[in-house]
């Protein structure tokens, strides 16, 4: 399913990158501002968070005339006074006005890096409603965000969550094997659509799904088995083989007061000591046995 | 400088990644060794280095460094160290002796952000045109900027300072940034956000390089003073144990 969300955008469409700090999500932002290149669409860029050499690295080079930037990273805050785009400006006004320097009768694609700085700046609310008239107003094809869901509380991220057409959140995923995705898709109709994949981004950041459905909860009880394993690497050998652990097992107990126990104390073998008693005059001797009302 | 982070870091004075923001976070223990270490590091390497020393005095860090072999007196005199000495600034604000300087307003009104310690940074990063000596790429250290969060000023607000200081000393005039984070030894709670915990996040987000200094999982030891993970690229390269030496550090897998 990731493949589809990255490939193919619907009108009115808002894909959501989550990342946290385990998992940058900026590396599929850009595979989805290429695979927007690749379809010939055109791409405005608000960048916040990153500059423009460093988002453009590994960006299809040929369609980079379609890719427009728009720089809010050297001063989004307007500090230094003559700043190209501020993080005050994410207005429909004002993105109009930038979509409207590349005239174009295609569709733009809006994407913005991050939604955490604005959010950081902004009313999570009108935040949601700017979004939303951005989704309906036809003014942008459709819309990539990313978003940093562990800079937010729960409720300014589920909020954004409930915006976007789809979300897709990623993970760290168990070592060599790629990121862990989980996808979450609304279609036009309302119906939900679920999916969890490990994937990889190649050097042209073009997506590789390796498999499906694979939990990262269950891994990491996996590799913390495999990693701490206290009989290893020791002088001694703290190891049972088979026939080891089975004598160990039939071994019994040394208070365990078993059968062979019993009878093994009433009825001593041959060859074990007799005692011989000669009682003296002065002794009281009794020829009953004192043990015969034990009920053993 | 120590030698053995060098060459895990495969950098030296010589030859090292331009416009890189390495943060260092420490955890039940103390970081400080590093401070020292990148300070030396890149005073040897010949840099414009711009030190905001916030949390300890001028004397502290040069008495290290002269265990280190660096003379930060000396370096200042040249004009390679410009030092904020963020103790003595505050008494001249809170006594008002000093009202020309703008750099340290955040103690006054904490609300109005650190937009005035990144003015200071933003001028004496640039240099002096035609000045004496051509030093290298410029370098901003920071230690520490958990503590303005103690002052009153938002978490934002220090995130902000970050960005620009890494807009302008990172991607505009490729020199190198380090800051020290401080983190509290407090259980992480959902509606509590304003903390370190949170600028801590938020400046991983921002860096390029995270070393996270902690104590050892298994409790105080008296031979190993603790573990340093290694986070690049948000993945998690190598995690050391290391022991503090008189003039070196050792590190162990």
């Amino acid at each position: 399913m990731l493949l589809e969300v990255l490939q193919g955008t619907e009108a009115g469409g808002f894909i959501l990158i989550q990342d946290s700090v385990n998992y940058c999500g900026r590396h599929l932002l850009k595979s989805c501002i290429n695979a927007a290149l690749k379809r010939e669409e055109v791409v405005h860029v608000l960048g916040f968070e990153v500059s423009q050499e460093e988002l453009n690295d590994g960006l299809d080079k040929t369609s980079a005339q379609r890719l427009h930037f728009h720089n809010a990273y050297s001063d989004p805050l307007g500090w230094t006074g003559n700043s190209p785009f501020t993080v005050h400006q994410f207005t429909l006004e004002d993105i109009g006005t930038l979509l409207k320097q590349t005239p174009q009768a295609k569709a733009v694609t809006l994407v913005i890096d991050s939604l955490s700085w604005i959010l950081r700046h902004h009313d999570p609310a009108a935040i949601c409603q700017k979004l939303q008239a951005l989704k309906k107003g036809g003014v942008v094809r459709a819309v990539i965000g990313l978003l940093h869901s562990d800079l937010h509380q729960r409720g300014t991220v589920g909020s954004i969550c409930h915006l976007a057409t789809s979300v897709i959140t990623v993970a760290p995923g168990t070592r060599g094997l790629g990121a862990f995705a989980k996808i979450t898709r609304r279609t036009k109709s309302g119906k939900l659509m679920q999916d969890e994949e490990i994937f990889s981004i190649n050097e042209d950041l073009t997506v590789t799904i390796q498999s499906k459905r694979s939990h990262p909860g269950s891994t990491p009880m996996n590799t913390d088995e495999s990693e701490v394993d206290p009989t290893a690497n020791l002088t001694f050998n703290l190891r049972l083989s088979d026939t080891q652990r089975e004598a160990k097992e039939k071994l019994p107990l040394p208070f365990v007061f078993s059968k062979e126990k019993k009878s093994a104390l009433l009825h001593p073998g041959t060859g074990s000591g007799r005692i011989l008693y000669e009682p003296d005059a002065n002794d009281d001797y009794d020829q009953e046995d004192p043990d015969d009302d034990l009920d053993v | 400088m120590f030698a053995e982070l060098n060459s895990i870091l495969n950098t030296s004075p010589d030859s090292f990644k331009p416009g890189e923001f390495i943060l260092v976070s420490d955890k039940h223990t103390d970081a400080s060794f590093l401070i020292h270490h990148f300070l030396s590091f890149y005073l040897r390497a010949g840099c414009k280095v711009c030190f905001l020393g916030l949390v300890q005095s001028f004397s502290h860090y040069s008495a290290i460094s002269q265990r280190l072999g660096v003379s930060l007196t000396q370096a200042r005199e040249k004009g390679q160290l410009v030092f904020l000495e963020g103790l003595k600034e505050s008494l001249g604000v809170l006594l008002q002796a000093s009202k020309g300087t703008r750099t340290m307003d955040f103690l006054r009104d904490p609300s109005s952000g650190l937009r005035g310690l990144y003015d200071f940074v933003r001028d004496n990063v640039r240099g002096a045109v035609g000045g004496a000596e051509e030093w290298g790429p410029p370098v901003l250290l920071v230690d520490d900027l958990s503590v303005v969060l103690s002052l009153g000023v938002s978490v934002g607000a220090a995130l902000d300072f970050s960005h620009y200081c890494r807009a302008t000393v990172c991607s505009e005039l490729q020199g190198s940034m380090v800051m020290l984070v401080r983190c509290e030894a407090e259980e992480e709670e959902e509606s509590d956000d304003e903390g370190s915990e949170r600028l801590l996040r938020g400046l991983i987000h921002q860096c390029s390089l995270t070393l996270q200094v902690q104590g050892l999982p298994t409790g105080y030891c008296r031979d190993i003073h603790g573990q340093v993970r290694w986070i690049t690229l948000f993945v998690c390269v190598c995690v050391r144990e290391w022991k503090k030496r008189e003039k070196e550090i050792a590190c162990y897998m």
